[in-house]
């Protein structure tokens, strides 16, 4: 599975339950939206530092690297590709 | 009467900051300008006295400026959750019989899609033209400024919706002068001119405008606001720099974002805030704790509510000692505590807060029945529970009525069982909060009785349709029946 579709999985099945969201398009404002809150970026830097090994300090929490499921990629990436 | 005070800061502090917004900075003078030419401009579309405006802006300047052009013509404003959906947008338009929406590129659509149903449509304006609407707010801007005349104290200035024990929210409308006699209270703590307040709440809720919004403009004090501030996480760190570069110095807030800005890994230099204020839920101990050892600053709670705005604030000289109490009524307001026969009780006793104050509402509009349970003798009877001590300060204790609290928000859940009801395939329903791992915070369960096989996912899909995300059932639970006393009462307790 991709990254984007892997957190787009974990977005649904852990941050959406019950609100009948189905798929998430990859550029999708998520916090703009409210899919995404305070409690949901915490649950998401969880998964991400657990699934892809990557640390996420608090320099990292913007809405930048946040803003979509092709933020949230592009941020993993370069975390993996330790450019950040 | 609240561009009075616009007035005069302008005339006395032209150059002076009055907003600040990211890089933008605009002084008395330019503000005032900005919502003259606004104003001539809406009214050059028509809109004027008794006429509702809708607002569906984000905290910026625009929203400023078009809350004080609306209310200076004499027609009323309706501020609005951006996060509204398409059917409860309807439900606060066609409620207030709105004119006209300003509203962002984002919501534009939506807005127009609901109108265009009506058989005379509201106007809706976007603050730019990303959609190729033909009419913008910065088209409105480009008029020429003229100056405003002074509105009556008895004209209704905003239209709030307040949740209740039954129903959909109730219309409250607060006048020219009931602003005004809030806008005192402000002065009357002791915020001034040189005062920085930071804004990280919604102004469309009544907190904001009144703490941020209205508080700056009465005091003449700088409105700083943080842009995009939810999640407040992805913000904290803005929110930390802006407080230290802009030297804020009054900082009215919520206990879950105190409670953010004490676990940042980065600290920052909050010496500058004299007074922070948290309101809007009770604000636990290790929360107050945790922002004092960080940034030796006490956070003291404030309580009010939609029908009147800011009523108590924790002044005391002991904040650390008087923790838990919102505080002594602000200047002008009084508090009573009340039996459930409307009898004063001794203080230490825990009763029904019973408020008056001249920033109070007349009374839910068009709601004559409601009225005379919820208004007594000027009093509004608030829902609340709490006692007052010897010294006359007031401690939250509960609430008579039923509300969630998620995420902030506080949720009827009389208003999602209506939703829920509305399925077809359902029967009854009741919508309790249950209990989540994080402290103050629940989650909505909606208990159903359904006529026959029914999918939760699709019922859930039903209420996505009609409500903001943050009111859908989060929990489902299916039963045979619905637990109730002999007397027929639901026993809400058997379905948490």
């Amino acid at each position: 599975m991709s990254v984007s579709a892997d957190i787009e999985q974990f977005i649904l099945s852990e941050l959406t339950q019950g609100r009948g969201i189905t798929e998430i398009d990859p550029s999708e404002n998520l916090l703009s939206k409210g899919i995404v809150d305070s409690h949901g970026v915490m649950e998401l830097v969880g998964f991400l530092e657990e699934r892809y090994g990557i640390s996420v300090g608090d320099e990292d929490l913007s809405p930048e690297n946040f803003e979509s499921v092709a933020s949230i990629e592009g941020f993993v990436e370069r975390k993996r590709n330790g450019q950040t | 009467m609240l561009m009075e005070l616009l007035y005069q800061s302008a005339s006395s502090r032209p150059d002076e900051v009055a907003l600040v917004y990211r890089d933008e900075r605009v002084t008395h003078a330019e503000l005032v300008d900005r919502v003259e030419r606004l104003a001539a401009g809406l009214a050059a579309e028509g809109i004027g006295p008794g006429d509702a405006v809708a607002l569906l802006l984000p905290n910026d300047p625009t929203f400023v400026t078009s809350y004080y052009a609306i209310s200076a013509l004499g027609a009323i404003v309706v501020p609005v959750n951006p996060a509204f959906k398409q059917d409860e947008l309807e439900f606060y338009f066609r409620q207030c019989a709105v004119r006209a929406v300003i509203s962002d590129d984002r919501s534009a659509g939506v807005c127009e899609r609901i109108v265009a149903a009506w058989d005379e449509p509201a106007q809706v304006i976007p603050t730019s033209a990303a959609h190729g609407q033909a009419l913008t707010l910065d088209m409105l801007m480009a008029t020429d400024p003229a100056r405003l005349d002074r509105r009556s104290p008895d004209e209704p200035l905003v239209y709030m919706f307040s949740s209740g024990s039954t129903g959909r929210p109730k219309r409250v409308a607060r006048t020219h002068g009931q602003l005004r006699g809030e806008s005192d209270y402000y002065d009357w703590m002791g915020i001034g001119p040189e005062d920085k307040i930071f804004c990280t709440i919604p102004l469309f809720h009544t907190y904001g405008m009144g703490c941020c919004m209205v508080a700056a403009t009465r005091t003449g004090a700088t409105h700083v606001m943080l842009e995009d501030p939810n999640p407040f996480l992805l913000r904290r760190q803005r929110a930390l720099e802006l407080i230290e570069t802009e030297g804020v110095t009054i900082y009215p807030g919520v206990p879950f974002n105190f409670r953010l800005m004490a676990e940042a890994p980065a600290s920052a230099d909050l010496s500058s805030v004299r007074l922070a204020f948290s309101a809007g839920t009770a604000l636990p101990r290790p929360f107050f704790d945790a922002f004092l050892d960080k940034f030796g600053v006490p956070v003291r709670q404030l309580y009010g509510c939609t029908e009147a705005g800011t009523l108590t604030a924790n002044l005391d000289e002991d904040p650390v000692a008087t923790f838990e109490s919102v505080g002594k009524p602000v200047d002008g307001v009084e508090v009573l505590i009340e039996d459930d026969e409307g009898q004063l009780v001794p203080p230490g006793t825990v009763g029904e807060i019973a408020v008056k104050s001249p920033g109070l509402t007349s009374g839910y509009s068009d709601m004559p029945d409601l009225n005379k349970q919820a208004f007594r003798d000027g009093f509004f009877l608030s829902g609340d529970l709490g006692q007052l001590d010897e010294d006359g300060r007031l401690t939250i204790t509960g609430r008579k009525k039923l509300l969630i609290e998620v995420g902030g928000y506080k949720v009827d859940p009389i208003e999602v069982e209506d939703v829920v009801v509305a399925h077809p395939q359902v029967v009854e329903a009741v919508v309790v909060g249950v209990g989540t791992k994080v402290q103050g915070e629940e989650q909505i369960k909606a208990v159903v009785v359904p006529s026959d096989e029914l999918d939760e996912r699709e019922l859930i899909g039903f209420c996505q349709q009609r409500l903001a995300n943050f009111k859908v059932p989060q929990v489902v639970e299916f039963r045979e029946e619905i637990p109730k006393s002999p007397l027929g009462k639901i026993l809400r307790k058997y379905l948490i």
